[in-house]
């Protein structure tokens, strides 16, 4: 991967504001960052700029002041088109999975793999391996729609996951899910973080955060709270 | 660190990439297949309409065809008549006949005596009576002249008889080709009416085809969002619309096909015999190979140029949010 080696984080904002058209405040003056490797926690009520942040992250909104930037890419710079190249570093889980109903299970964990134009066998290969890991292996050839919540929950997993990303990003991924399930999730998630992917996971259950030790950024009305870590992390940034 | 590292395309090698770039294409191309198959109610229909919107058009290329080998055997009847001045011997006409024999631009020569030409009068006119009263034959001597291939068009033979005319032994020359030049005038017509039709027709196949890609676009939503966010590139994404359009194309041209054969073979025995009263045995001709080929190709970038430009309108509209 072309990644810059010297680059210090997975994600970085520095005075980072977005307002949308109608004038509605999403994020003001936020800056934060996020180390390679690193496993961390987004929270906020609802409304405090949660889902904008992530959208800022995967390109879906662009910021209107100061600068973003991923994997050492900085988004300003990333044209329409190079968008999706941007997106295949970034594996993205949802609240409401975003599966696609119609398809197998095969055919949804494949879609990232079929969009790099990688070859049958070596899909097949992935999408086993992806669906072992979040434990729905031999679920092939099932539709998302015959599976619990919890299942297709780990499908979208699978499918962020199968072309090994170097940042994973989860929006609510434990909404849906009762407290076992959630911890097992947020296991697995562990799991990808000890094998060196950056864990981004936005989420309002406060409990579950409290239950690991891992650093949280709160928002709040658009703003980050206690964002000292960036002073204190500042030594080599992306520019 | 001000530079910024280039995104890669793709983590494949350059020759897995060219490979699996083909792969994809039949793939794709096979899949939009067996979507049309999975829909065929829907799929059926726009291919009627695209086969009866084609038909019309190319059934007018056939009518065209078929106008255009009748009149050609009428072109080559046009003949001129030169009347020969009064009180030229028989050997100045001679020595004209062979002089009108070296000319390139006539095929034919056929000399028609004077005596030649009132026995003809009596015989078809039905004034014999009246003739025999008259002390002296009226009629001038005639040259019937033929004009070659290239000569029998209404202008070549209208030049050609300007310089016959010249000739000192020629009192006057007549063409008969008014009603030659009204057929190729209607033929023209005819041309231009197909051409304005045709490009009508062929504007609606667009816009059919574009309007189905729309409602296919529309159904397929979540499932372009999806894409967009798993990194999926709008060729990738827009690559089995195109293809489902050349389907369209491809299936609704071979459906017109079929049309014209089914018109060809009921209007042929009614045509035999319209030109059997004529006494003609012109049988109606169907598209060839090559011009099915021509049909099939162009209903083809129809298609393909209806899906392109609903894709670029509405797939970009789409994004996720």
């Amino acid at each position: 991967m072309p990644t810059n080696k010297k680059s210090y984080s997975m994600i970085r904002f520095e005075q980072v504001s977005k307002v949308y058209p109608g004038g509605q405040k999403a994020l003001s003056d936020v800056s934060f960052h996020i180390k390679r490797g690193e496993m961390a926690f987004l929270t906020g009520h609802s409304g405090a700029g949660k889902s904008t942040l992530l959208k800022l992250i995967t390109v879906i909104e662009r910021a209107n002041g100061g600068r973003v930037a991923i994997n050492g890419h900085d988004i300003a710079k990333v044209s329409r088109s190079q968008v999706p190249y941007l997106r295949r570093d970034i594996g993205m889980i949802f609240q409401n999975h975003h599966l696609l109903m119609n398809k197998s299970v095969f055919d949804n964990v494949a879609l990232p793999l079929m969009i790099e134009g990688f070859s049958i066998g070596e899909i097949r290969k992935r999408v086993a391996g992806a669906l072992d890991m979040v434990g729905l292996y031999g679920k092939e050839r099932h539709n998302p729609i015959m599976l619990s919540g919890g299942e297709q929950q780990r499908v979208g997993i699978a499918r962020a996951i199968v072309n090994k990303p170097p940042l994973l990003l989860a929006d609510e991924p434990t909404g849906n899910l009762d407290p076992k399930l959630s911890m097992d999730i947020l296991r697995l998630f562990e799991t990808f973080n000890d094998a060196g992917t950056t864990v981004l996971i936005a989420t309002h259950d406060l409990g579950l955060i409290a239950r690991m030790k891992y650093r949280t950024l709160t928002l709040k009305q658009g703003r980050v709270l206690g964002a000292e870590e960036l002073n204190a992390h500042d030594p080599i940034g992306i520019n | 660190m001000s530079k910024q590292p280039q995104l890669n395309r793709s983590k494949l090698p350059l020759s897995g990439r060219i490979v699996m770039f083909f792969i994809r294409h039949i793939q794709h191309a096979m899949a939009s297949m067996g979507e049309l198959w999975r829909n065929p109610v829907s799929s059926i229909m726009t291919m009627a309409v695209l086969g009866v919107s084609l038909s019309l058009p190319a059934a007018l290329q056939v009518l065209v065809k078929n106008a255009e080998t009748i009149t050609e055997s009428w072109n080559s009847a046009a003949e001129i008549s030169l009347f020969i001045d009064e009180g030229r011997s028989e050997t100045a006409i001679q020595s004209l006949i062979t002089r009108l024999n070296v000319y390139p631009e006539i095929s034919n020569v056929n000399y028609i005596n004077r005596d030649q030409a009132l026995e003809e009068f009596q015989r078809l006119s039905g004034f014999g009576e009246a003739l025999s009263y008259l002390d002296s034959n009226p009629l001038p001597a005639v040259v019937m002249v033929t004009p070659s291939v290239k000569y029998s068009s209404p202008a070549g033979a209208r030049e050609l008889l300007r310089k016959l005319e010249q000739e000192p032994e020629v009192s006057f020359g007549r063409l008969d080709i008014e009603w030659l030049e009204r057929l190729q005038a209607v033929v023209k017509l005819l041309e231009r009416t197909v051409l304005a039709i045709a490009a009508l027709l062929v504007l609606a196949v667009v816009l059919v085809i574009g309007n189905t890609i729309r409602l296919a676009i529309m159904n397929r939503r979540t499932e372009i969002e999806v894409m967009k966010l798993v990194g999926a590139t709008e060729a990738f994404i827009q690559r089995p619309f195109l293809y489902t359009g050349i389907w369209y194309g491809v299936i609704g041209g071979f459906l017109a096909w079929v049309i014209i054969n089914l018109l060809v073979w009921y209007l042929d025995s009614a045509l035999a015999e319209l030109l059997g009263l004529y006494g003609s045995s012109l049988q109606m001709e169907s598209l060839t190979i090559a011009e099915l080929g021509q049909l099939v190709l162009l209903a083809s970038f129809l298609g393909w140029l209806g899906s392109y430009l609903s894709v670029r309108q509405h797939l970009r509209a789409i994004e996720p949010s």
